[in-house]
This record gives structure tokens, sequence and C-alpha cells, in this order.
């Protein structure tokens, strides 16, 4: 389940999979900006069929606290 | 009355800096302001400044000591590609750059001044330009971030002092006003709204934050914004965020500029905007004018989604019976282009009169719709793209013909040759600093091409597309 969100993150974000750990931060790199974050936000919502609530679109700023945010939605990663 | 000698009520509030926290008075600005412009005496004439801009006190002061001080000023961005600031500084020579402490300058600069945050440098007088620059000359700005081209669009002290008058009047904003920045302020947009709220009296929230951070929404409920100014893409953002969910009871104006925004959202966003009573303004400009040539009344939206609305007050907007090019007239126009130094010792070439390069029609209120472009010009995330320019340059980075075509969501790049297709791909990202979701590359056998031989861009746009 982690491997499917790094491949959903490495896919929206244009980054090799292996730059996709724990501690990726929102702006910590060029492709991670608020465009690219928007294209995340869309690929997680149609990956697991699911419409994030405000506050977790804007908290959602690392790959680990994804995965936290994912899991209140019920999808384990 | 100009905007930069910010004659107001010395106790008001005038700008609060979210990195730094720091908070000035229009007192205390002014004062500021004074003492930066102290540095270059009137005996020493006219000079040119770059500023590489932050949405931070510091560079604020420093474009506004210019104002006063009468130079001529470029704003750029703080994160511009070394290649372009190269070509940037050899055409222009400035004879002063104000930039963050961590940018670097070649030996032709020597630091004048460091602060906690910038650096102020000046050409070595032994490398200074003889060359002049016109008396009402005021700020250079960009159009679009290409590498390699040193254009810059000449603005003069009553082009932006206009703009700023009709802005704040249709706005209706008042000294109680306080707006929080979602744009640089090196873009003519987010420069737009600097000038016309400094015009009112009002209070700057200034932040480098975007709408997607949590820090920004903090700033905006810890001072109490009251209102946001966004490009289509930001307001795709608001869509997903569900903007109405965020608690904001101080937001009372939406703006919208810097490209056509979908109906469907003008229409999402009108009827949140009547819910939450919101003023909603549909907005249309160009760097040309300054910013703003256009603006649909916030209680007129009704039936007017997809219209750029009526002239700004000073302005006039007619339509070539010839051409159905769109023409606007008024005291935002530009003096011109520039491409160099020389370039800055010419007069007002424009005298008011700006060719839009939108098609447009009228209905029979009065109100202007945009139906094409003349040329082939896309906007992607609220950047002006010429798509023959960026053809030519990503043609210098592979050995191979490259077409581009695309709407205001993408750009397609179209090649024959499969091996290509990453490289010009991160040239495109590079060169015109885009985010690679707004960038597709599509390899095709053959290129379709008109009995003359030319590209068929219609053609290709509709394989493609």
């Amino acid at each position: 389940m982690e491997e499917k969100l790094r491949n959903i993150f490495a896919t929206a974000l244009d980054i090799p999979a292996e730059k996709v750990v724990d501690d990726l931060e929102f702006n910590s790199i060029p492709e991670w900006d608020s465009i690219g974050h928007l294209a995340l936000i869309a690929a997680l919502d149609e990956a697991f069929g699911i419409m994030m609530e405000t506050e977790d679109v804007i908290d959602l700023s690392s790959f680990k606290k994804a995965k936290e945010i994912l899991a209140k939605y019920g999808v384990e990663a | 009355m100009s905007f930069w000698l910010l004659q107001h009520d010395q106790g008001r509030p005038a700008l609060i800096d979210e990195t730094s926290g720091n908070r000035f008075s229009y007192g205390e600005l002014a004062a500021c302001v004074q003492q930066f412009a102290r540095q270059w005496p009137s005996s020493e004439g006219k000079k040119l400044g770059f500023i590489l801009c932050r949405n931070e006190w510091e560079p604020i002061v420093a474009y506004l000591a210019s104002l006063q001080a009468g130079h001529a000023v470029s704003l750029l961005s703080d994160s511009i590609h070394p290649d372009l600031l190269q070509v940037l500084l050899e055409q222009y020579k400035p004879d002063w750059i104000f930039a963050p402490n961590e940018i670097g300058l070649d030996a032709t600069y020597e630091r004048a001044n460091l602060s906690e945050r910038y650096t102020m440098w000046n050409r070595l007088s032994s490398e200074q330009s003889k060359t002049g620059i016109h008396e009402q000359l005021a700020v250079l700005l960009s159009t679009s971030g290409t590498t390699g081209s040193p254009k810059l669009v000449r603005l003069s002290h009553r082009n932006i002092q206009a703009n700023a008058e009709s802005i704040a009047q249709y706005l209706g904003l008042t000294p109680l006003e306080r707006p929080i920045t979602t744009l640089p302020m090196q873009y003519s947009y987010g420069l737009s709204v600097i000038n016309s709220h400094l015009q009112a009296g009002a209070t700057l929230l200034l932040t480098n934050h975007s709408v997607t951070n949590k820090q920004f929404w903090d700033f905006f409920r810890a001072h109490e914004a009251t209102s946001l100014a966004g490009v289509p893409f930001i307001y795709q953002l608001f869509e997903r965020l569900r903007l109405q969910n965020l608690d904001l009871p101080s937001l009372r104006t939406l703006t919208q500029a810097g490209g056509r925004l979908d109906t469907r959202l003008v229409k999402h966003f009108h009827q949140l905007a009547r819910e939450k009573q919101w003023r909603f303004f549909v907005m249309y400009g160009q760097t040309e004018a300054t910013a703003r040539m256009s603006y649909v009344p916030y209680e007129q939206l009704d039936g007017k989604e997809d219209s750029i609305g009526m002239a700004i007050p000073q302005g006039k907007l007619s339509i070539d019976e010839a051409t159905g090019e769109l023409i606007y007239h008024g005291p935002n126009v530009m003096m011109g282009y520039a491409n160099n130094r020389d370039d800055l010792q010419k007069a007002d070439e424009l005298h008011g009169v700006l060719h839009t390069g939108d098609l447009a029609k009228q209905d029979a209120d009065g109100y202007f719709y945009i139906t094409g472009r003349l040329k082939r010009f896309i906007k992607l995330f609220g950047l002006r793209i010429n798509l023959d320019e960026v053809e030519r340059a990503l043609e210098s980075t592979v050995p191979v013909q490259v077409v581009c075509v695309g709407n205001d969501q993408k750009l397609v790049i179209v090649l024959e040759d499969e091996q290509y297709s990453q490289q010009v791909k991160q040239a495109a990202i590079e060169m015109f600093q885009l985010h690679a979701s707004g960038i597709q590359v599509q390899v095709v056998p053959s290129i379709i091409r008109t009995p003359a031989g030319k590209v068929d861009y219609p053609k290709m746009a509709e394989r493609v597309m």
C-alpha cells in the first residue's frame, strides 16, 4: 500500500519514486509547489475514490502526513 | 496625489510582514522609504535599479524609494533563472540591484549595504552606463519567464498611478481593506494589488506562502484579511480546497484576473459569493496596460459569466472593425517595450492606445467578450506563453523539429522522434519555469502541414489535444 502511495506521489509530482520518502515535504522541492499539490490531491482523490476535506488538503504537507491523513479515510498505507 | 508618497493618516497600519513579523504604520513606512532613498543624491541623476522580489517589506520599501527618487526600476522574481538574470544584466546594466542576501553577483557589482535579509549592490563606477533614461520611465516588468528574452514592458509614473486610481475606484477600496498577497509582487496583477491598496491607504498583508499552505490561512485569520486575488489556477485550488468551508469571517472580496477563468468556475464562485455575501470581480488586463483594462461589476455578473465586462474608469474599449481585435485606450497603456538599455531613452510610443492581440465581440448591454487570439498565445498557470517562442527555444535544445500547441490548461509539445521526449519536456520546465503537470509531450509519425509546407496548427491541435 505504501508502494502504491509512493507511485501516486511520483507520478503526480513527476519525480523518481526513490525521492518519495517520509520527510519529503511540500515546497522542499520545485516539483511539489502549489501546482504540484493540486495535481497530487486530484491524483489521491481519484486513486482512492475519496474527496479529502479542506483542512486535510492543507495539512497534507509531507509524505508521512499523507499516510496519516489517508488512514482517516480508511486507506491503509 | 501619487500612491508612493504614502500621504495617509500616519498612524494607520500600512504593512504586516508575515516572514519577519514586522509591522509598519504609514508614518513608519514613509520614514523607511525616505531613509532608503537618501543613498541616492539627486545630483547623481536618474538611475536604473533591479529588485529581486519576495512578498516582504524590504522590496516594497526599495520599490517605493525608487519611485520617490524618480529612478526606473525593474521588478524580477527572486527565483529568476541565473541565465536570464545574466542576460538582463548584460542588456540593461542596472546601476543598482536590491536582492536577497543569498544571491551573489559578479565583480561588476560591489556590496553597498547589507541588512538582515537583503543586500544593496552598486555597479562599479568604471562599469556604469552613460546611456540616459527617459524622465517618465518608472517601472519595467517582464511579461513571461522566457529564458533568453530580455523584453520588458516600459511603464511610466503616470501609467502606474492612473491604474492604481482606476482599480481603487471600481473596487471601492477604503483604508479598512486588508488584502493578503497571493501573487508575487513582480507580476503585474500582484503589483496592482499593492499599488491600488497603497493608493487607498489600506493595510497590505505580505506573505510568501501559497494558498495550499496552512501558515497562509493562519496569517489570513490572525490579521483578518478582507480580500483574495487569484489567477485561474488559484481558483481551481479554491474550488478543490472548498474555500466556503474555511472559516474566514473577515473575507469580503474575491478578484480574478490573469487569464480567462472557465465559465463553470465563474458560475461556481458567483453562487458562493451570493451565499457568503462576498463581492466577486471577474477582470481582464495585460502587463502592457500596467495591469487592468476591464472588469465586470460584481452585482452584474448574472448572465455575464463569460464576459470581461466593461472598461475601467479612465479607459475605453473598442473593436477594430477590420480585424475584430480588441483595442484599449487609457492612461495606463505602456510607453512601449524595451530589449536593452538604449531602449530606456525612448519616449512613449503607444500614445495611450493598446492593440491587445485578443479578438472580441460586444453585446447589446455594452459588455465585451474575448473570442480568440490574433497570435498564438496560451496562458498556463497565469503565465503568458507565446507558443512560437517556446518552439524556437526548444528547437535550440534538440536537433529535430518541435511543434507546440496548447490551451489555457496545458502545453502540448509535439515531436516526430520519441528519443527527445524527456529532453524537451525538461527544457520546457527549466526554460519557462513551468510545472510538469501542465506539459504533455506527444510523438506523432509526421507533423501535419499545409499545402504550402507550413505547420498546420489547427489540424495539429485537433489531432493531439
